[in-house]
């Protein structure tokens, strides 16, 4: 198979004329496209690191994976959210070796050297030896990222200290976190618990389905099937079966820049902020409706309707996706090779939201977006097939061509939600950054 | 009446049995309406006692999604189980930790093998029944396992019944 050179080739091949928008499969399957990619795309682009609700105290910790890196996401003692390299600036050990916790220190399990929450080296664990000042530089401090940058408390990082800030970088996707953080008139929060599993498939796969309108009824039958029997005999089944005829026309796909994108639709789930639909349950109407019209108050209808009728699954170039539908996912997909991904997801929820509500908003995560829910897994199984298929069969592209050519710029294109132009956005900008045609980086 | 620590383990061999059967439904039926299946995230603090009300699970039905569940799996369009797995659940070290009421509550440690395709898992950890009579026969009010993992990282997913 053919070897990608990202400077005298492209493994994306978009013809208007045709009308064809295709991918090489090498994208997905090769070990050396996906050396690039590292060097290339994790290297350069923004990437989600966690939410400033998960540090909560001084102190507070989470250890984590990030575009190949292990970090430590930590509030410092005085109370300033930092990133730093989970290695001992010694002899590299991994001095923090728990995924959670609280800590004003950390001391390395090896020699004993002990570092600050700011990331200062206190104490070399030996008197003797070292020269006078050996640390009057800091090169023995622990080592933050190189960029550490917020968007309304959610923490991105970058590894190139030359990149374009986050709020360039994340463009018209600022309005889709917008309309998720606006929900509220608190905070959005990290609640408790997360869902941590595997993929055998490339984390572009899992990029393109986590907004493939395309895939919903061939995929998601069993789903729709279970939710009709549970509403049998109910108003809500004829919602269902209405919601889902009009779905290819009501909503749509939109590009939002730098290769975001987002898929506003409307299934037939309910939104605990804030649609009520029978779904829900009798009991939480009056709750619903109330949280319905606080948002016509603060933003007027249009923009109340947005928020709180349309499903809206997001996914930030690279890896981060926020599936805002029937309860809210926020997922990044750690890529450990070509065809195996690891995947974390944590459910995203109003803090000032009622004790029923919270339940009801937890118990749709289970029941669709979990690694044990009745949506996911089928997912998954499509992903796991393509990777396993296109890696043991000698065809070339893949096809990504349906709406192809709605705008001049891939980048910036809309469409109805069955189409894909959203992947187009992102294959159009994974595209330019792989051939250095768009290196994000301040000129 | 209450069971016996050897009734117990029939009643859980018994569960086992049809679910390495794949006879779902009648799995299914070994539940009452007011029952609930649950299994704790791996990352979960305090499986035991958590709340899937206000922590996040990777199982919580209620007897509607015990039984959406079981026909769920059962059909071609349920992709992530076709072609369906190959399980066998053994049960062990069953304890029962008390009994009163007709109500028996037990521990059981268990592993599940799994074969999918060519690869081959095993979900492992303890768990938590409490078994009642009703309707003249022995069902489950409340299961709830708690994994012996910290993710499903080797598993990748949890599509099986535990
Ligand atoms: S490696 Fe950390 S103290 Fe030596
Ligand atoms: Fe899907």
């Amino acid at each position: 198979m053919a070897l990608y050179d990202p400077v005298n080739s492209s493994l994306v091949d978009a013809n208007p004329e045709k009308g064809t928008f295709r991918v090489h499969r090498d994208a997905y399957r090769s070990d050396e496209v996906f050396k690039q990619e590292k060097e290339l795309i994790f290297s350069k682009c923004w990437l989600y690191l966690g939410h400033e609700s998960e540090l909560e105290k001084k102190g507070d910790f989470r250890s984590r994976r990030v575009g190949g890196r292990d970090l430590i996401f930590i509030k410092d003692k005085k109370g300033v959210d930092r990133a730093f390299y989970n290695t001992c600036t010694h002899r590299a050990a991994k001095i923090c070796r728990v995924a959670k916790g609280n800590a004003r220190t950390f001391t390395c399990p090896y020699h004993g050297w002990v570092f600050s929450s700011e990331g200062e080296l206190k104490s070399q664990n030996a008197s003797t030896g070292y020269v006078e000042g050996i640390n009057d530089d800091g090169h023995l401090d622990l080592r933050p990222v190189e960029r550490l940058e917020d968007y309304r408390g959610f923490y991105f990082v970058n590894f190139n200290p030359n990149a374009i800030s986050l709020h360039d970088y994340l463009a018209d996707a600022r309005s889709a976190i917008d309309a998720l953080c606006d929900q509220t008139e608190g905070r959005q929060i990290i609640l408790s618990g997360d869902h941590s599993y595997t993929i055998r498939a490339n984390y572009k796969l899992l990029c393109e389905n986590s907004y493939d309108g395309y895939h919903l009824f061939p995929v998601h039958a069993s789903y729709f099937d279970y939710l009709k029997d549970q509403m049998a005999g109910t108003e809500g089944e004829k919602l269902i079966e209405q919601a889902l005829k009009s779905y290819n026309t009501a909503g749509q796909a939109r590009a939002l820049g730098n290769g975001h994108a987002i898929l506003d639709s409307f299934v037939p789930t309910g939104r605990p902020v804030a649609q009520w639909l029978p779904s829900l349950g009798l009991d939480t109407k009056d709750e619903v409706e109330a949280k319905y019209a606080s948002l016509v108050e603060r933003y007027g209808q249009d923009r109340a309707d947005y928020i709180a009728n349309t499903q809206k699954n997001l996914v930030i170039f690279p890896n981060l996706v926020i599936n805002d539908i029937l309860s809210c996912t926020v997922r990044t997909i750690e890529p450990e090779s070509e065809n195996f991904i690891r995947v974390h997801a944590w459910a995203m929820g109003p803090e000032d939201e009622s004790e029923k509500l919270r339940a009801i908003r937890l118990d749709n995560f289970v029941s669709f977006l979990g690694p044990a829910g009745f949506g996911s897994p089928d997912d998954i199984e499509m992903l796991e097939i393509c990777q396993d298929a296109a890696g043991h069969t000698p065809l070339e592209w893949s096809e990504i061509s349906k709406g192809f050519g709605k705008a001049d710029d891939p980048l910036v294109a809309e469409g109805p939600p069955d189409d894909e132009i959203q992947m187009q956005a992102y294959w159009t900008m994974w595209d330019r950054v792989m051939r250095g045609i768009e290196t994000l980086e301040e000129k | 009446m209450t069971l016996t620590r050897a009734q117990a383990e029939d009643f859980l061999f018994h569960e086992a049995e049809l679910l390495d059967d794949w006879l779902l439904e009648e799995w299914a039926d070994l539940y009452t309406d007011k029952s609930v299946y649950e299994v704790a995230s791996p990352s979960c603090e305090d499986p035991v006692n958590a709340d899937p009300d206000n922590t996040l699970f990777l199982i919580s039905d209620r007897i509607d999604r015990i039984r959406g569940r079981a026909k769920r799996l059962l059909k071609p369009t349920a992709h992530a189980e076709f072609p369906r797995s190959k399980t066998r659940h053994m049960v062990s070290n069953v304890r029962v930790v008390s009994s009163d009421d007709g109500t028996t509550r037990t521990r059981a440690n268990f592993a599940v093998f799994r074969t999918k395709e060519d690869t081959s898992t095993v979900y492992m950890g303890e768990m938590h029944h409490t078994i009642v009579e009703d309707g003249g026969a022995l069902r489950i009010l409340s299961k709830r396992c708690i994994l012996d993992l910290n993710s499903l990282y080797n598993q990748g997913r949890l599509t099986i019944i535990l």
